[in-house]
């Protein structure tokens, strides 16, 4: 009962004290705020890199080949073996990329360009807005398949419809044979599918400066295990030349490569959360200081009429308490508004993490009671006669 | 039957290198169901010897028997629930809290016995009535005359249903006309309810209006209790 009227008599104290209530809280509400806003953003920006895995599945490798000397050199021909050489490979989609401005019509744009082969499309889970894809029938020919963004460029310079036009690129004019779906970056996929003109790899292999495969993806059998395929893999280049370096990377690797660095940027905003939290909770000692000096003679007074050092050292622990939890739940609503404002911006699947929530609440109580039981305890070691003669 | 005696009570408070005798032996007695006036001038003690009655204080020297029972002042919850049982203060500044009503400011004393809102709030209402301030309940203290203001402080000392009422210079702050209201309210409540009253004032026209009165006069009470009176 006695904690209960401490409750109701801590709200409206710091209701009456308004402005210093406010001053009190902006610290707390900026450290909570920024902890569960940066948390969300966290989770949410994991959810949407492990949402793009479970698009593409775990079943695909990356592979990068990097030479030691000029004189090792891969053949396309040398990669699409692989899968009839290697039991547990499925199948392989090698690719060429590079990037150029180009004018078209009196505009200019930014493309990412790819040179692939048919089996890139399946591999990577891509799906067609309209048209087809590149097809193994195209090689050499300067057919292209353009991403979401181009299009709807192309389009707004008058082209119309796509399939069936013809856009000059450098020196050479491509058909477009197909527009590609929204493609979302991440997991193994190419970065900029959606700003991209894809082509056919042996198109690609005399329209690009740079004509060396580097890397491809490759697609393993479900019943070998990822690493089984990655020896599999090195030891068929191994064989084809010394000079060259095999770098494959699993899903699983990339998985954990990006949950460890996830948790490094928890780490910190966790030390940036702490030390707006700190900060705040000092202010919050000291207004419960300023407040404990200023009601010398309520605190006296209430003495006299028979409350006990814990009444009093309870009731300003409770206001300290009430002061974190209101900047708490400021600061968790500001967080998640901050969040999803970011998830709308990024496009991204919005989710609330209640764990967060809770350790807000949780964070922002013990904040509460720690900054605010200093105060307190000297609030009930006042002698109540120098406090009452105040 | 005994309401409180005191036995030689000296109280020193050090002031810089020195220190100054304040009370320097009182002993003194009041029965239960008193009226009593301590009279004095200005910084004669009198409010020193309140909070040592009132158990606000620890007397530096000598003994306290409250209801005959020895105080012991290691213990500050045992005092605390002393004073929120037993004592009842009034001040000459009345002491309340400005952000509550008036209702809720008879109702601080209940809230350390743990007494639920709904009957604080009903005894409360019933001393205001006793105090002849109900209509005042939902008001603030800076909404309230001094009259006003003292009847609520009163009828805060009163809600606890004490054995005992301290008040110090009551009526100090009022005009005579408000003042004598004060002290014909804490006749009735002496009479009627035969709550032992201990009346500070500096103002003999007050201390007159007591049964007893008593001065303290450099440090020592007079007339001095009557030492060989059988208890
Ligand atoms: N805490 C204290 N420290 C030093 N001197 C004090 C203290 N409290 C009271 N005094 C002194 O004790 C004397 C008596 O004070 P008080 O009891 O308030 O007198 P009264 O109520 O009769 O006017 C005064 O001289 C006052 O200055
Ligand atoms: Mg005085």
């Amino acid at each position: 009962m006695i904690l209960k009227a401490n409750i109701s008599e801590a709200f409206t104290s710091l209701a009456n004290a308004r402005q210093r209530t406010i001053l009190a809280i902006i610290g707390i509400v900026i450290g909570i705020g920024s902890v569960i806003g940066m948390v969300s953003i966290g989770s949410i920006a994991e959810n949407e890199a492990l949402k793009q895995f479970k698009d593409m599945g775990v079943d695909v490798v990356m592979v990068r080949l990097t030479k030691g000397s000029p004189s090792a050199n891969v053949t396309l021909r040398d990669i699409t073996a692989l899968k009839e050489e290697e039991h547990s490979i499925l199948d392989v989609a090698p690719y060429l990329r590079s990037s150029g401005s180009y004018s078209i019509g009196k505009k200019s744009i930014y493309l990412e360009q790819m040179g692939v082969t048919a089996s890139f499309f399946g591999m990577n889970k891509i799906r067609l807005a309209e048209g087809r894809f590149i097809s193994d029938l195209d090689e050499n020919r300067y057919f292209c398949v353009v991403g979401m963004e181009t299009a709807a460029f192309l389009r707004g310079i008058g082209l119309n419809p796509l399939l069936g036009s013809q856009i000059p690129l450098g020196n050479r004019i491509f058909t477009i044979v197909g527009v590609l779906d929204n493609v979302s970056d991440g997991g193994m996929r190419p970065y900029g599918l959606n700003s991209s003109v894809v082509m056919p790899i042996t198109t690609a292999g005399r329209f690009f400066e740079k004509s060396d495969i580097d890397s491809f993806l490759a697609l393993v059998g479900n019943t070998v295990s990822p690493v089984q395929a990655k020896t599999d893999i090195q030891n068929y280049f191994r064989v084809k030349s010394r000079e060259l370096k095999v770098r494959v990377t699993t899903a699983e690797e990339l998985i954990a490569n990006m949950k460890k660095q996830m948790q490094i940027f928890s780490l910190l905003l966790g030390a940036i959360g702490s030390i707006s939290l700190i900060v705040g909770g000092i202010g919050v000692m000291n207004v419960m200081l300023i407040s404990v000096t200023e009601r010398r003679m309520e605190i006296g007074l209430r003495r006299a009429l028979g409350a006990q050092q814990g009444d009093i050292q309870s009731q300003f622990i409770m206001e300290a308490l009430v002061l974190c939890l209101v900047g708490g739940v400021i600061g968790i609503v500001l967080g998640v508004i901050v969040s999803f404002i970011f998830a709308r911006v990024s496009h991204w699947e919005f989710l609330i993490s209640y764990g967060s929530i809770i350790l807000g609440f949780g964070v922002a109580a013990a904040v509460g009671v720690f900054f605010g039981y200093y105060p307190a305890r000297s609030a009930a070691r006042l002698d109540p006669i120098k406090a009452l003669r105040s | 039957m005994s309401m409180l005696r005191t036995v030689n009570i000296h109280k020193t408070y050090p002031v810089g290198p020195t220190e100054v005798n304040v009370l320097k032996g009182i002993s003194l007695e009041v029965e239960q169901g008193e009226f009593l006036s301590v009279v004095g001038a200005s910084g004669s003690g009198k409010s020193t010897l309140m909070h040592i009655l009132g158990l606000l204080e620890q007397p530096t020297s000598g003994e306290y028997y409250f209801e005959d029972a020895r105080i012991r002042y290691e213990d500050d919850r045992e005092l605390s629930i002393l004073r929120n049982r037993k004592i009842g203060f009034v001040f000459q500044q009345y002491c309340l809290l400005q952000r509550l009503t008036a209702l809720d400011n008879v109702g601080i004393p209940l809230i350390y016995r743990g007494m639920g809102k709904p009957e604080i709030r009903e005894r409360s209402m019933a001393y205001l009535q006793k105090v002849e301030v109900a209509d005042r309940a939902h008001h603030r203290p800076n909404e309230m005359s001094g009259g006003q203001q003292q009847r609520v402080a009163i009828a805060r000392a009163m809600v606890g249903n004490p054995a005992l009422i301290l008040a110090d210079e009551p009526t100090g702050a009022l005009d005579s006309r408000t003042g004598q209201e004060i002290m014909d309210l804490f006749r009735k409540l002496n009479e009627e309810e035969g709550i032992t009253i201990i009346v500070i004032t500096h103002d003999p026209k007050i201390a007159a209006q007591c049964r007893r009165s008593v001065e303290i006069i450099d440090g020592l009470v007079t007339p001095p209790a009557d030492d060989g009176k059988p208890h």
